[in-house]
């Protein structure tokens, strides 16, 4: 009994630094970002005006922000589309096909994702140039004259973002996929193969439903980051222009804490913390099946 | 036992460092804390703010701790936040993160007024008596409009439009001095597949419509937009305004907006030196930002001041100007003051000039190097100084900067996006609620 009971306050001991920081830390500053945006005050002035509701009023008719809550949900929806779909793609020829240079190529996608954003966003002011760009150079070779599509351009410059995104993301969701995929036992496939089941049948009715808890948990993890990494990719490339073209919801709670608004900046903090989370909530929801046993 | 002994050791250790730690922070306390932004100037040759400081503390014995930082926003603001004061900082208005605007709009700047009336240290001179004339007059340097200065004038640039002196010669057009002339010219260059105009961002607007209020209707006009004053719109004067930035919009080379953002902007400026562009504004900064762009054969900087609305009006080039100030937290305010009054003494002037970066003091144009006599002229060539800002008001959720009313559209208004109506209408939503939230009605 006395052993237990010693046991017990080491466990505690153990995990109480970690506790105590993760309290400080994560659950201490979220609650104060609720706190926050019930106030009104500059971010360096030390007073604040309690204004109740008014941050969250003010903010759903504000132009700006719905314009920045449709770009991320476009983003959100089409990078996670087009990711999924490539790296699903790509890891299911890697593993299952013996396609030569396998490895090189797992670098390759790879690659991206130890990139600094900076430094993505570098390549790509270079591949969008309207004059010497790659792509307008590829586009003139095919088309035979020459084009100068504007990347950069008010309705093309969330796309633009996307195919950066979605490049920069790919390598790491395909290794995620690779992984559980060669985890899949060779007889599965054999024994479909031998009842006539083609490549595709053997994706869709093996493969897939066999990773399906891994996708499960990458697709919280794309609407987590999507959020995170389209406020990154923004800063870098546009600053959120032209004309608040490319604003997402992070870069926005940004811009309102140098106007001087913390508290509409902390409002704007709150949305997105509550629709991240929701959204999370929902996808794991729909997503639900039964666990299959292999 | 031994385990007593060793925690009783370990836990003296703490202790004492925790009391370290105290003693290097009380040190700290006593010495000025300097924080600067290391802008273009100090980029191009390193050292130049460290120099000021150690000449300083040798001209008065006050030792200093400088802080100096690209993005100095993110560097003392956190610690600002805290409640960690630097004594004095040298960072102006208008950039993205509007640090120093924000401590305007909290009135959270000690007053500078008594530094006007400080003797330099090491000279007989009174700061006041330094300076060139009008440069603490504006509201870049008395955001409040009551005639106390908060804020200390620094480096200052002649702005206007820049252009591509040997494309002028080669294809012998003049410069236009009207804006009739300038329409003018901008069919004479679509000819030749010429675009009129650029702008590196839509940030750089800010010289350009101050010095273009200038031109259109003089200092009142100026005031009364930069005071959001009603009905300002409709006035023939605003209506001129208007006409012209929507005409330049129209005469913009396409790709700009595209490529006006902090990542993209050189090739914005590097239209003007290939020939795709005419003109841009932009500040004398530009020359050594762009030294190592490749530019089109015979090329040449040329800067200009805005053209006249009337022939025989007067032209316009505004003057950047950054600031120096004291946050109210500051402990070390007298010392932070005498640090500004150095900033006026031949000496640092001189530390100053040598990369390039003017301080605005009598006879300061003979420390000029060639290239910068030649843009600092504009002033003597016959163009009017304008200086000045937006009236700061209260911060209002949903009501975004004037930056964001006047200038940010401009990329729409490029791409036709947006009509004028509609951009005007804007603008006078906005100014609206501006007005009725300025600090001091």
């Amino acid at each position: 009994m006395k052993k237990h009971k010693r046991q017990n306050s080491f466990i505690a001991l153990c995990v109480a630094p970690a506790t105590l920081l993760f309290f400080i830390f994560m659950v201490y500053p979220t609650i104060d970002v609720f706190r926050m945006s019930f106030f009104e005050r500059g971010a360096y002035s030390p007073t604040e005006n309690y204004v109740g509701l008014q941050n969250f009023g003010v903010l759903i008719k504000d132009t700006r922000f719905i314009v920045a809550c449709q770009n991320t949900i476009f983003l959100i929806v089409a990078v996670t589309i087009v990711t999924f779909a490539l790296a699903l793609f790509f890891a299911a020829c890697l593993t299952r096909e013996k396609v030569r240079g396998n490895s090189i190529f797992r670098v390759v996608f790879y690659i991206p994702n130890i990139l600094s954003v900076v430094v993505i966003s570098g390549v790509f002011s270079a591949i969008y140039d309207t004059k010497n760009g790659l792509l307008n150079s590829l586009l003139s070779i095919f088309s035979g004259k020459a084009v100068s599509v504007l990347w950069k351009s008010e309705e093309l410059v969330v796309i633009s973002i996307a195919i950066a995104m979605v490049w920069q993301a790919i390598g790491y969701y395909m290794v995620m996929y690779m992984a559980s995929m060669s985890a899949v036992p060779e007889s599965l496939y054999e024994s479909a193969g031998l009842d006539g089941a083609d490549k595709l049948t053997q994706f869709f009715n093996i493969t897939l439903p066999l990773i399906w808890t891994n996708i499960r948990t990458t697709l919280t993890f794309f609407i987590i980051s999507t959020i995170n990494m389209a406020f990154l990719f923004v800063k870098a490339m546009t600053s959120g222009g032209p004309n608040g073209a490319s604003e997402v919801v992070l870069s926005f709670m940004y811009g309102q804490k140098d106007a001087g608004l913390y508290g509409y900046s902390m409002a704007a903090g709150v949305v997105i913390f509550l629709f991240s989370f929701a959204l999370s909530a929902l996808v794991n929801k729909a997503t639900e099946r039964e666990v299959l046993q292999y | 036992m031994l385990k007593r002994i060793l925690s009783l050791i370990i836990s003296a250790l703490l202790i004492t460092g925790l009391f370290a730690g105290c003693g290097e922070k009380e040190q700290m306390d006593k010495k000025l804390k300097v924080a600067a932004l290391s802008s273009g100037y100090e980029e191009t040759m390193p050292g130049m703010w460290q120099e000021i400081c150690d000449a300083f503390e040798k001209a008065t014995g006050i030792k200093t701790e400088l802080t100096l930082e690209k993005n100095l926003e993110d560097v003392i603001g956190a610690s600002m936040q805290g409640g960690d004061y630097p004594d004095v900082v040298l960072l102006a208005t208008g950039r993205e993160a509007g640090l120093t605007e924000q401590l305007i709009k909290d009135k959270n700047l000690t007053e500078l007024t008594d530094v006007l009336d400080m003797t330099i240290p090491g000279e007989n001179v009174k700061v006041k008596d330094k300076l060139s004339g009008g440069f603490t007059e504006s509201v870049a340097t008395n955001p409040y409009g009551d005639g106390k200065t908060y804020l200390m004038p620094m480096f200052y640039s002649p702005c206007g439009l820049f252009y591509n002196k040997g494309l002028f010669k080669e294809k012998g057009w003049e410069v236009p001095e009207t804006w009739d002339e300038m329409w003018a010219l901008g069919e004479k260059a679509k000819a030749e597949n010429i675009a009129l105009f650029t702008y590196p961002t839509t940030g750089y607007f800010d010289s350009f419509f101050f010095s273009l209020m200038y031109a259109v209707g003089g200092p009142e006009f100026f005031d009364k937009v930069t005071n959001y004053e009603k009905g300002v719109w409709e006035t023939e004067e605003g209506k001129t305004f208007i006409d012209i930035v929507t005409k330049l919009a129209s005469y913009t080379n396409k790709k700009t907006p595209s490529q006006a953002n902090d990542q993209d902007f050189s090739k914005n400026q590097l239209m003007v030196m290939q020939n795709e562009a005419l003109f841009m504004p932009n500040g004398t900064w530009v020359v050594g930002e762009m030294a190592d762009a490749v530019a089109a054969d015979g090329f040449e900087w040329g800067m200009t001041a805005l053209p006249a609305v009337a022939a025989g009006g007067d032209s316009y080039a505004y003057t950047w100007m950054e600031q120096i100030w004291v946050p109210k937290g500051a402990k070390n305010q007298k010392d932070a003051k005498t640090f500004i009054s150095y900033m006026y003494s031949d000496e640092a002037a001189g530390i100053f000039a040598k990369r390039n970066a003017v301080q605005p003091i009598k006879d300061v144009s003979k420390l000029l190097s060639e290239d910068n006599k030649l843009f600092y002229s504009v002033y003597e060539n016959g163009a009017k100084a304008a200086i000045g800002n937006f009236a700061a008001y209260k911060s209002v959720a949903g009501l975004g900067n004037p930056a964001d009313y006047f200038f940010a559209p401009i990329n729409s208004l490029v791409s036709g996006n947006i009509t004028k109506e509609q951009y005007v209408n804007d603008i006078i939503k906005a100014t609206d609620k501006m007005r009725e939230n300025l600090i001091n009605k």
